[in-house]
């Protein structure tokens, strides 16, 4: 294909993905110009470059369009419904020729002249109704009534809309970009770690012997650029989530004018970035799993009605990072999931016994929805309300390290929530030995690691088979030298037992020699024959050159052929102990910036993430950290001295309660592990609550709620406070010295005028300059200021204006007296 | 029709691979072994930032360690090569030239042994002596086809 015509055809589909959420917001408000602006330019620029490569057909269809849009937004006309979808489905039919050119297949034969006349056919009716109004006000409504059962309200988060509208913006504006194949991007990404595999080895030679100084300064400065390199060439991999929303808005309008359903579209987060081969992985689950929602789960308008729900159905998709997860959220206010009709199916269809199913619990019989086969009933879609190919959507989130999870209200919606990892390349993962090799396993498999000498772990050995009771609960055990057949080494110290979430969900032990440590690992994809074992995921390449094999949590389950069952077991059996919760929680182990060890509990971490030093600060004693455009309260302030020579990042942890973000700078992360709920000494200092004894070892226990009440000083409470009313807008002291004083501490500033409306409850404050005024009314507050600091005869009450503290303590005792009845 | 080829020996057995689908020869270091897999995968290399799987060639064909053939020397070498997007390296006994060969393979006489069989497919002449050709792709499908221990 001609190298031009690939790339108009790449630029038109690309700015078609980008504008199809235009038209459809431009259907919620078709008095958008903004938007009206994009859609005519794109099927200018369409005409424009097609007339140059002789596209006959893209230029009649464009031209059209152009035409009609260039009517609307010179006649200053509100398009209806009909003709937004005239022109969408121009927009298809040129997204059509575009995929024809694209893969060389002959030309879709539909007529286009139809498309274009029942364009201007509709846009001529249309623009007839409404074209003489001007008043965009009385327009609307107008519109609504008079396509009642035609009009879908789809109306995305308006802040999602002004999100778009803004990215749009950029891309048509100030932002230059450039069009790179992904393997050229592959191949940068390869050089990047062999440089860093050099640079290793470089770096092993230096240490050997004697080195000149300078030349180590040298090699410190290359070793900088190479990280900072590997950083950026991993960022051209991320992508924003927008991409993952970009079809949602059309398919809920398509989909739920067809089906006569009212939806509203709610959109967040479309500024989380993740990995773009992930977001191709993830399309077609989220597709069905809204497709879903829309088709079963929201109901007809009558029956919500019936209901007493809204009317219009909410269909919220949301997505947040958290830690190096992405969790996507699929939530509707629908009718849910009927657990019996999915049980009775199930029984029907002779999955499970009726039995079976009594042993479940709800949780468990929800999740039957992802049972295998269930699919191919085609009367459940009617009865349950989902279950179309709901195993093939996990199957493919498990397929790429994610997990599914449902939260069903029976009549009152459902919510999918989906986590999958940042990257398909780059995971977080342990490295382990057993039988003398490195092994690794993804972080995410990982629920816990315990030392086999743990005073709550029993071993049992019963016919070859092992059983580990954790805590009262019973798990499946395989040592992995078993699995993998290498000898069990002889070993000083305790065995380790991992916990590990298999496929299924069900966790199983894993018993290996040790857990070396934690790391960054960039895994590809292992020969055919090494997979066939079926108890690998993947290879990766660690920084010392040798290659390790990461392990496949539910391939080991599965080749070991371990029952995967979990019980509790019965407490009182022998076992007197009371079970007061767990008895320990899990700990990060970290380094301070100062040196000293701490342990601070896991759960108060959301994320753990390097920050530039530039972007710490300190204001009126109180340090801070800027990230991601927001001011965080930071627990200590960080200056130059504080990380490694050359280094310009800190490491730092994010915690949070239910509402404010912390950020607590360390040095480096050292561990994770189980830490005793019991202090072994209580030593309340700072934020440091005791110590604890883990392997021996003496560790400070940071005290969550001494490092949240430390982020808290200076919190504003939000209040509904008090209106001041300044009566002397004029005065420059009002203006530039009282009105910012007070708004700064909460109150709302009125610049008052005669004309101001007063409510009760408002706070009067005059200067000097206009004291003499007489007093307004009875039961005013009125707060005189003067400016000099000594009153000026006994009768003066008023406060000396740069008393601060006098003149808050009236405005309050003033706030008080007045009531805020 | 004349080509190039690498002559090397399998388990003592003269071999001659065509080189258009040879990327490189390598001296192997230390390999960290797969447990669990069959025999003839001999473990993973890493050749600057890829990761090699090396396939033992005479473990492959003819069951027998390439550390214990009589001709292999201290210094172990691997054919360098990719198949559908992954990296191998063919464990042979000793690589000792490549040179082009003028003339078409010819056919497989005599009654050769069973193990060889599937890979045979031709003999070419190399200095008198008459040798195997192979090629990667055919080694690597087998490794396929063998079953798992």
């Amino acid at each position: 294909m001609d190298e031009l015509l690939s790339e108009f055809v790449a630029e038109t589909q690309e700015s078609l993905e980008a504008l199809s959420n235009g038209v459809v917001a431009l259907e919620a408000d078709p008095s958008n110009r903004e938007l009206l602006g994009e859609l005519f330019r794109f099927f200018h620029t369409v005409k424009g470059s097609c007339g140059f490569l002789n596209l006959p057909r893209f230029e009649r269809l464009s031209h059209a369009a152009e035409d009609v849009l260039s009517e609307i937004r010179a006649g200053d006309i509100v398009p209806d419904s009909a003709t937004i979808t005239a022109v969408l489905s121009v927009m298809d039919r040129i997204a059509e020729l575009c995929g024809a050119i694209e893969t060389g297949d002959p030309l879709p034969h539909e007529d286009d002249q139809q498309l274009i006349e029942t364009l201007k056919h509709c846009f001529r009716n249309g623009a007839g109704a409404v074209s003489m109004e001007t008043d965009v006000e009385s327009v609307v409504p107008a519109l609504t009534a008079a396509n009642l059962d035609g009009l879908i309200d789809v109306e995305s988060d308006a802040a999602a809309t002004l999100q778009q509208a803004e990215d749009r913006g950029k891309f048509s504006g100030t932002s230059r970009t450039i069009r790179l194949p992904l393997t050229l991007i592959d191949q940068l990404m390869n050089g990047v770690s062999d440089m860093v595999l050099a640079r290793n080895e470089l770096a092993r030679k230096l240490r050997g012997g004697n080195v000149d100084p300078e030349l180590e300064t040298a090699f410190e400065r290359l070793s900088g650029c190479i990280a900072d390199m590997r950083e950026t060439i991993s960022k051209t991999r991320m992508q924003r989530v927008d991409r993952l929303f970009m079809a949602i808005p059309r398919m809920v309008r398509d989909l739920s004018r067809d089906l006569g359903k009212n939806i509203e579209l709610v959109l967040e987060g479309g500024d989380v970035e993740m990995d773009r081969e992930m977001v191709e992985m993830v399309v077609d689950p989220l597709t069905h799993i809204v497709r879903n929602s829309i088709d079963h789960g929201i109901e007809t308008a009558e029956q919500r009605r019936a209901a007493g729900k809204p009317i219009p159905g909410t269909l919220r998709v949301s997505a947040h990072q958290s830690g190096s997860q992405i969790v996507i959220e699929v939530m509707d206010d629908g009718r849910g999931i009927n657990v019996d009709a999915v049980v009775a199916k199930v029984i029907a269809a002779g999955i499970m016994t009726a039995q079976d199913i009594a042993q479940l619990n709800e949780q468990q019989k929800l999740d039957l929805i992802f049972t295998p086969g269930l699919s191919t009933a085609q009367e459940i879609t009617a009865i349950s309300g989902r279950g179309v190919g709901m195993d093939i959507v996990r199957a493919n989130i498990e397929r790429i390290g994610g997990v599914i999870s449902l939260a069903n209200e029976p009549g009152q919606g459902l919510t999918i929530t989906m986590r999958v990892p940042l990257t398909l390349t780059i995971i977080p993962g342990l490295i382990l030995k057993a039988g003398g090799l490195n092994f690794a396993i993804p972080r995410t498999a990982v629920i816990e690691i315990l030392h086999d000498n743990n005073p709550t772990v029993s071993i049992a050995r019963l016919g070859g088979g092992l059983t580990a009771t954790i805590r009262n609960v019973r798990y499946s055990m395989i040592d992995l030298e078993d699995v993998v057949g290498l000898p069990k080494l002889e070993q000083i110290g305790a065995r380790s037992l991992i916990i590990v979430r298999s496929a299924t969900g069900k966790p199983y032990i894993l018993g290996v020699a040790q857990v070396e440590n934690h790391e960054e690992l960039v895994i590809r994809p292992a020969a055919p024959m090494v997979m066939a074992a079926g108890i690998y995921a993947g290879m990766t390449l660690p920084d010392n050159g040798h290659p390790m094999l990461l392990l496949d949590a539910g391939g080991i389950a599965q080749t070991a052929q371990l029952p995967l069952i979990t019980e509790t077991v019965e407490v009182g059996s022998g076992d007197t102990t009371q079970d007061d919760g767990p008895q320990s929680y899990t700990g990060l182990r970290f380094v301070e910036l100062s040196g000293e060890e701490r342990i601070i509990r896991l759960s108060l971490v959301e994320r753990v993430e390097d920050v530039p030093l530039e972007s710490f600060g300190v204001t009126a004693g109180r340090p801070h950290v800027s990230v991601g455009g927001r001011l965080i309260s930071c627990v200590r302030a960080v200056s130059r001295e504080d990380v490694p020579p050359g280094s310009r990042e800190v490491t730092c942890l994010r915690v949070r309660d239910d509402a404010r973000e912390l950020c607590y700078p360390i040095a480096a992360v050292l561990d994770i592990g189980e830490v005793p709920n019991e202090l072994d000494m209580s030593a309340c200092h700072g934020v440091v609550a005791g110590i604890v004894l883990v392997d021996g070892q003496q560790i400070e226990v940071v005290d969550g709620h001494a490092l949240m009440a430390s982020a808290a000083q200076g919190d504003m409470p939000v209040r509904a406070s008090a209106r001041c009313l300044i009566s002397d807008a004029d005065d420059s002291w009002n203006r530039e010295i009282l009105g910012p004083l007070l708004s700064q501490i909460g109150y709302e500033v009125i610049w008052g005028d005669d004309d101001v409306e007063r409510q009760p409850g408002d706070i009067v404050l005059m200067t000097s300059a206009n004291a003499s005024q007489p007093v307004i009314g009875e039961g005013e507050a009125v707060l005189r200021l003067r400016s000099f600091s000594q009153p000026s005869g006994p009768d003066d009450t008023s406060i000396y204006r740069y008393d601060r503290d006098a003149l808050l303590q009236a405005i309050s005792s003033l706030e008080q007296r007045m009531g805020v009845a | 029709m004349s080509g190039l080829y690498l002559f090397a020996r399998i388990a003592g057995t003269g071999i001659a691979i065509p080189t258009d689908n040879v990327e490189a020869v390598i001296r192997l270091g230390e390999l960290s072994p797969v447990p669990g897999s069959p025999p003839h995968i001999a473990g993973l290399s890493a050749l600057r930032s890829r990761v090699l799987t090396i396939i033992d060639a005479a473990q492959l064909i003819c069951a027998v360690d390439t550390a214990e053939c009589p001709s292999s020397s201290d210094e172990r070498h691997a054919v360098v090569c990719e198949v559908s997007g992954h990296s191998y390296g063919i464990l042979v006994d000793g690589v000792q030239d490549i040179r082009t060969i003028e003339g078409s393979p010819m056919p497989v006489c005599g009654r050769i042994e069973e193990a060889w069989r599937p890979f045979a497919k031709a003999v070419i002449e190399y200095d008198g002596e008459p040798r195997f050709v192979l090629s990667t792709a055919d080694l690597l499908d087998s490794c396929l086809s063998v079953p798992t221990v």
